[in-house]
């Protein structure tokens, strides 16, 4: 046992959204930024978002209140962290932990609207490393790995825009 | 390839697809079907290839739905504590007599009764769960009254302020009409007073230190339109009303 790891995973949505969740998370995130950004700018002076973060550095709020747009999709996500797969193609990683950050955005030009959303996983168990895959279990089977029982495992590759955000060292007697 | 050798391997891919499909139906698709396949039909394995399609990957998870903003509650109180608060406000369109507003968005948010905001601590680039990720903010629409109303808590204060409520106002499309805030009355009875004096209720402030509405930096130039009207008690509860005129 390697340790636990925390995995991060950055999902980037701006107007080549194409599947239904990212387009709803577009639409409805880029809705939210206009109505407020007119709290910070009644008068419609910035178009950007740098501009208004500029001349007035409250608006970096602005993260935070455009994020209550997408937190009903990222309920709608089953606590799985979208489009990182094992290597059986399936879903896996559990999240419930994420960070929403606006990094454009226009009131005039939607097409300039563009965000990320962190995905930040769960623990869970770094078994061992098989070529360029991980073998992970989830953390709830530390016990039973103590325990010397059989438990079930996960394979993956990191990919593109996943990264590891957090490893914690743990102190087994078990040997593989 | 030898035809025996192509046979055994065929043989010997009827016997692992199966139990691969089977594997499939539990676990989803496998690379290991892929390459299984490859190996049988290198001379007229169609028929083999054909059975042997990669089942579809379920990326995308649940199909997603169209959800209203978080922010759309009635019930705004989420895991805060205190006295309890109805508020109800109407908006009202200047441009028309004054006759009710129908279809305005209306935001409003305030401070919990320590005095702290949902969303406002530190930098805003900390993780959060998504499952509980802000309280007392909250958003409707009005209706053919021009009303709206929410569940809260009475809000407490903190230094620099008198007690008050932010409501941003905005046309259907979002358009803001109005950002304004909601004064509360004071005095030795009044409801603010009264609360932040209610240690049973988790109110430790009292008005010590208080920021009264002629000190206030916001509303030290009147509160005469923005002063609501508040009813209640500490046991039943408070009710705050409110009209806003907006150029609708």
């Amino acid at each position: 046992m390697k340790g636990l790891v925390k995995f991060c995973y950055r999902k980037i949505i701006d107007r080549n959204a194409s599947s239904a969740w990212d387009k709803m998370v577009f639409e409805d995130t880029y809705k939210e930024y206009f109505m407020q950004a007119q709290q910070f700018d009644q008068l419609k002076q910035y178009n950007t978002f740098r501009e208004l973060l500029e001349k007035e550095p409250k608006a970096d709020r602005m993260h935070n209140l455009v994020s209550t747009a997408a937190i009903g999709y990222l309920r709608q996500l089953n606590g799985l962290i979208p489009e990182v797969t094992n290597t059986s193609g399936k879903l896996f990683l559990p999240f419930s932990n994420f960070r929403f950050e606006l990094l454009q955005s226009h009131i005039k030009d939607k097409s300039q609207h563009k965000v990320v959303i962190y995905f930040y996983s769960d623990h869970m168990v770094w078994l061992d490393t098989i070529d360029r895959f991980m073998l992970l279990a989830n953390s709830n089977q530390t016990e039973a790995l103590e325990a010397s029982e059989e438990v079930e495992t996960e394979l993956l590759e990191i990919v593109p825009n996943l990264s590891i955000s957090s490893v914690k060292h743990i102190h087994s007697t078990v040997t593989y | 390839m030898k035809r025996n050798d192509f046979i055994k391997r065929l043989g010997m891919s009827s016997v692992i697809i199966p139990v691969l499909a089977s594997c499939n139906i539990k676990d989803g698709p496998t690379p290991i079907t892929e390459e299984t396949s490859t190996d049988t039909t290198d001379s007229s394995g169609s028929a083999t290839e054909d059975s042997c399609t990669i089942t579809n990957t379920e990326t995308a998870g649940p199909f997603p739905t169209k959800n209203p903003s978080s922010l759309e509650h009635v019930d705004i109180r989420s895991d805060r504590t205190g006295v309890d608060l109805d508020v109800e406000i109407t908006i009202l369109n200047g441009n028309d007599s004054c006759s009710p507003l129908e279809g305005a968005i209306v935001d409003i948010w305030h401070c919990d009764k320590d005095g702290y905001y949902s969303e406002y601590g530190g930098t805003g680039m900390q993780s959060i769960n998504f499952t509980s990720v802000h309280f007392l903010r909250g958003r409707q629409v009005t209706d053919s009254n021009g009303k709206v109303g929410f569940t809260t808590i009475f809000p407490g204060w903190y230094n620099g302020r008198a007690t008050h409520i932010h409501v941003h106002i905005y046309d259907k499309n979002g358009n803001s009409l109005l950002v304004t805030q909601i004064a509360f009355p004071e005095g030795s009875d009044s409801a603010v007073a009264v609360v932040n004096a209610a240690t049973a209720y988790g109110y430790t402030k009292g008005m010590s230190g208080y920021t009264y509405n002629s000190k206030d930096n916001v509303f030290s130039d009147g509160v005469a339109t923005e002063l609501s009207t508040i009813s209640g008690s500490l046991s039943d509860g408070f009710s705050l009303t409110h009209s806003i005129v907006v150029n609708g």
